[in-house]
């Protein structure tokens, strides 16, 4: 593990945080090597704006802030803004639904019809076990998924990829290229190394990994930390 | 456990309880006796002199010879004393047939059990197990009315599971179906000895050929993973039947992946990577496990069918159920169609599923011909034979020549029977007496197949990781 990544968890355990921020969740698995969307974390108008203007828009902008869970469904998420005022406004009304002690993460806006979902949970009898499959919003309702047990290699990995029911979407479709797998693989190994490493980690969902083009990225990614047996008050 | 040179069944009794049924420790004695017990007996019960022309002893420290296993048949509470005794008298294994333990909720009792064994050096089965079996060696320790099929039928499965009450029945009817075994164990309440272990020492017997697992749930995964991978690596096939495939994923989860994760999803996981073979329906577990037995040896190298019968209708269900199942039923090439050709009546399609039609009984080396064709076509893996109706004496070309081709062929053959067995008293046992994988089932056959390509590519990952 990369010294950042020993670090981004050893802060949010000496919290006594639940869980990660989306910004720490995806710096934490960009230093895995996981591809992430090209993001900034600002705290003001002007920060935003200029964000905005370097990743290029479109651009997404959401509330961040450790104990947020749900972004969608409380609003925080404000998606396809094209312009400085657009950033403002957005800004603006992400500030206000979050109050105080929130961030606001300006994303680009990663285009792609195809939605995956890669993730890790740590069984209590199996250990630690990643997932993969198809993501997006009606991920639980499709629930096509495999599992693993880590430890796995690549091979493992190629064989859990095949074994969903929608394999078919990996493949060279409606005119898309077909989906890296190698890169596909990369992260499901990733997610393997992380159960093994980090046992301060109990979940992490990588939802939705879209792939743009031919590559998978991350756009979303929530990282659940063990339960601490002494809690830790908050700084 | 399994090799005993004599047996002491404590608790042993004559008759029927006050309501009419065998007493188990009744039944105990009279299946190990009826079924030929080569070793010696010893039954133990102070209120009788003599059990079945065998004199009784009162207490296990009063038999004057050396025992090598106790069955215990006494009520609970009495059992803690019994493995005591036990354990005096130099005994290092007992099967406990008695319930009323963890199962029960007397968790403490069970665990006060296993403390007196652990400290005595005794070694446990059960409790609450319906007893255990060795075919070969006529040891039938078993409270379970399936022993009334006397002898056992023998063959490669070891079967092991974790239900008594159905694991007899589902003995009993695999014996009635023709399917033989080596050992069967029910396991009971694994407060010792568990499945793995089980596993685990049965694994160098070379009369088990394959392991027939019904499970409800692991205690131990690591060292059940372990056990796996010795059984992959001595190529003796895991076959199992686990229930809980209704089990919800976690209400606590806060994530979308530990909401969608439930045991049973990992435990699937854990088949595909260690090399075990899942069945979804109960009733394909033999059938799988002793087409895993007969295979073993030639695996397929891919997913690839080759399909044969002398109906067209027959070969339309086998597409769909490929179809389902995830096999693929390649085209044949022109060349292969060509070669085929010579050997078919002139108006049976070749085309994979391949129709030699009802015409092919015409020719005395059609059908055979046609078939090793297929086999030696370098795209296809495997090959599928549905026989429909065949009655004698066609019944007996079938299994004579199917059996032929089966045993020269590189690659596993799997035949369908479709039609009634009754009409083939001679040609249908001939398939199980040749070790050719036989079914009744076209599903069955498809799934069978298929786990047996996803069981060559496990092993093949398996043996790629160092």
């Amino acid at each position: 593990m990369t010294a950042l990544a020993v670090d981004i968890i050893a802060e949010a355990v000496a919290r006594g945080e639940p869980q990660l921020s989306e910004g720490d969740a995806k710096a934490f698995l960009r230093s895995w090597s996981v591809p992430t969307a090209r993001e900034r974390l600002v705290a003001d108008a002007d920060a935003a704006r200029r964000a905005a203007a370097d990743l290029g828009y479109p651009v997404v902008l959401k509330g961040c802030a450790p104990g947020i869970l749900h972004k969608t469904e409380r609003g925080l998420v404000e998606m396809d803004i094209r312009d400085a005022a657009g950033v403002t406004a957005a800004f603006d009304r992400l500030m206000e639904r979050m109050g105080p002690g929130g961030a606001v993460l300006v994303q680009e806006l990663v285009r792609g019809a195809r939605e995956l979902a890669a993730g890790l949970v740590r069984d209590p009898q199996y250990g630690p076990c990643v997932m993969f499959g198809l993501g997006g919003i009606f991920a639980e309702a499709l629930a096509d998924v495999t599992f693993r047990l880590a430890p796995f290699d690549q091979r493992e990995a190629q064989a859990m990829i095949r074994e969903i029911r929608g394999a078919r979407v990996l493949g060279a479709i409606r005119g898309m290229p077909a989906v890296d797998l190698d890169a596909l693989v990369d992260v499901l190994v990733a997610l393997a190394r992380i159960g093994i490493a980090c046992p301060a980690i109990r979940e992490i969902d990588i939802n939705p990994l879209i792939v743009r083009g031919a590559t998978p990225v991350a756009v979303d990614a929530l990282i659940v930390l063990e339960p601490q047996s002494r809690p830790q008050g908050r700084r | 456990m399994f090799r005993p040179r004599s047996v002491a069944v404590v608790g042993a009794s004559r008759g029927v309880s006050a309501t009419g049924s065998v007493k188990l420790g009744t039944a105990a004695l009279e299946h190990l006796v009826a079924h030929g017990f080569p070793g010696r007996i010893y039954p133990v019960n102070p209120k009788e002199p003599e059990l079945m022309g065998l004199p009784c002893y009162a207490r296990l420290r009063e038999i004057p010879d050396d025992v090598d296993l106790a069955l215990l048949l006494v009520p609970a509470e009495a059992c803690v004393d019994a493995v005591r005794e036990c354990a005096a008298k130099r005994i290092k294994a007992a099967i406990v047939f008695s319930s009323g333990f963890a199962e029960a909720g007397d968790v403490a009792l069970q665990a006060a059990l296993v403390r007196t064994a652990r400290e005595g050096g005794v070694r446990l089965c059960g409790p609450n197990t319906a007893g255990v079996v060795d075919v070969a060696g006529r040891l039938v320790c078993s409270i379970s009315m399936v022993c009334a099929l006397n002898p056992f039928r023998e063959g490669p499965i070891a079967f092991i599971t974790q239900s008594g009450a159905l694991g007899g029945s589902m003995l009993g009817r695999g014996m009635e179906q023709g399917v033989g075994f080596s050992h069967w164990v029910s396991t009971g309440n694994e407060a010792d000895l568990d499945a793995a272990d089980y596993i685990e020492y049965l694994l160098p017997d070379d009369r088990v050929k394959v392991f027939a697992l019904f499970l409800e749930g692991l205690r131990d995964v690591p060292r059940f993973l372990d056990i796996c991978r010795k059984a992959a690596r001595a190529r003796k096939p895991i076959v199992v039947y686990k229930t809980g495939r209704s089990e919800v994923g976690r209400e606590t989860a806060r994530s979308h992946t530990g909401a969608l994760a439930g045991s049973d999803q990992m435990f699937t996981a854990l088949c595909g990577q260690f090399g075990l073979v899942r069945v979804d329906d109960l009733a394909d577990l033999f059938p799988t496990a002793l087409a895993f037995a007969w295979t073993v040896g030639k695996l397929p190298r891919g997913p690839r069918l080759g399909v044969i019968s002398a109906s067209g209708g027959v070969c339309g269900v086998a597409a769909d159920e490929c179809a389902l199942a995830g096999l693929d039923i390649p085209e044949l090439t022109e060349v292969g169609k060509a070669r085929i050709r010579a050997f078919v009546p002139a108006f049976a399609s070749v085309r994979n599923p391949i129709d030699v039609t009802g015409q092919i009984r015409s020719s005395a080396t059609g059908y055979q011909d046609a078939v090793r064709t297929v086999l030696g076509e370098d795209y296809i893996d495997a090959v599928l034979l549905l026989v429909t109706m065949a009655a004698e004496p066609r019944a007996s070309f079938y299994g004579r020549e199917i059996s032929g081709l089966a045993r020269d062929a590189m690659k596993p053959v799997f035949v369908v029977w479709t039609g009634p067995v009754s009409l083939a008293s001679e040609g249908f046992p001939m398939f199980r007496e040749n070790r050719v994988p036989m079914f009744l089932s076209v599903r069955t056959a498809v799934n069978a197949m298929k786990a047996l390509v996803d069981y060559a590519a496990s092993l093949d990952r398996l043996e790629a990781t160092p």
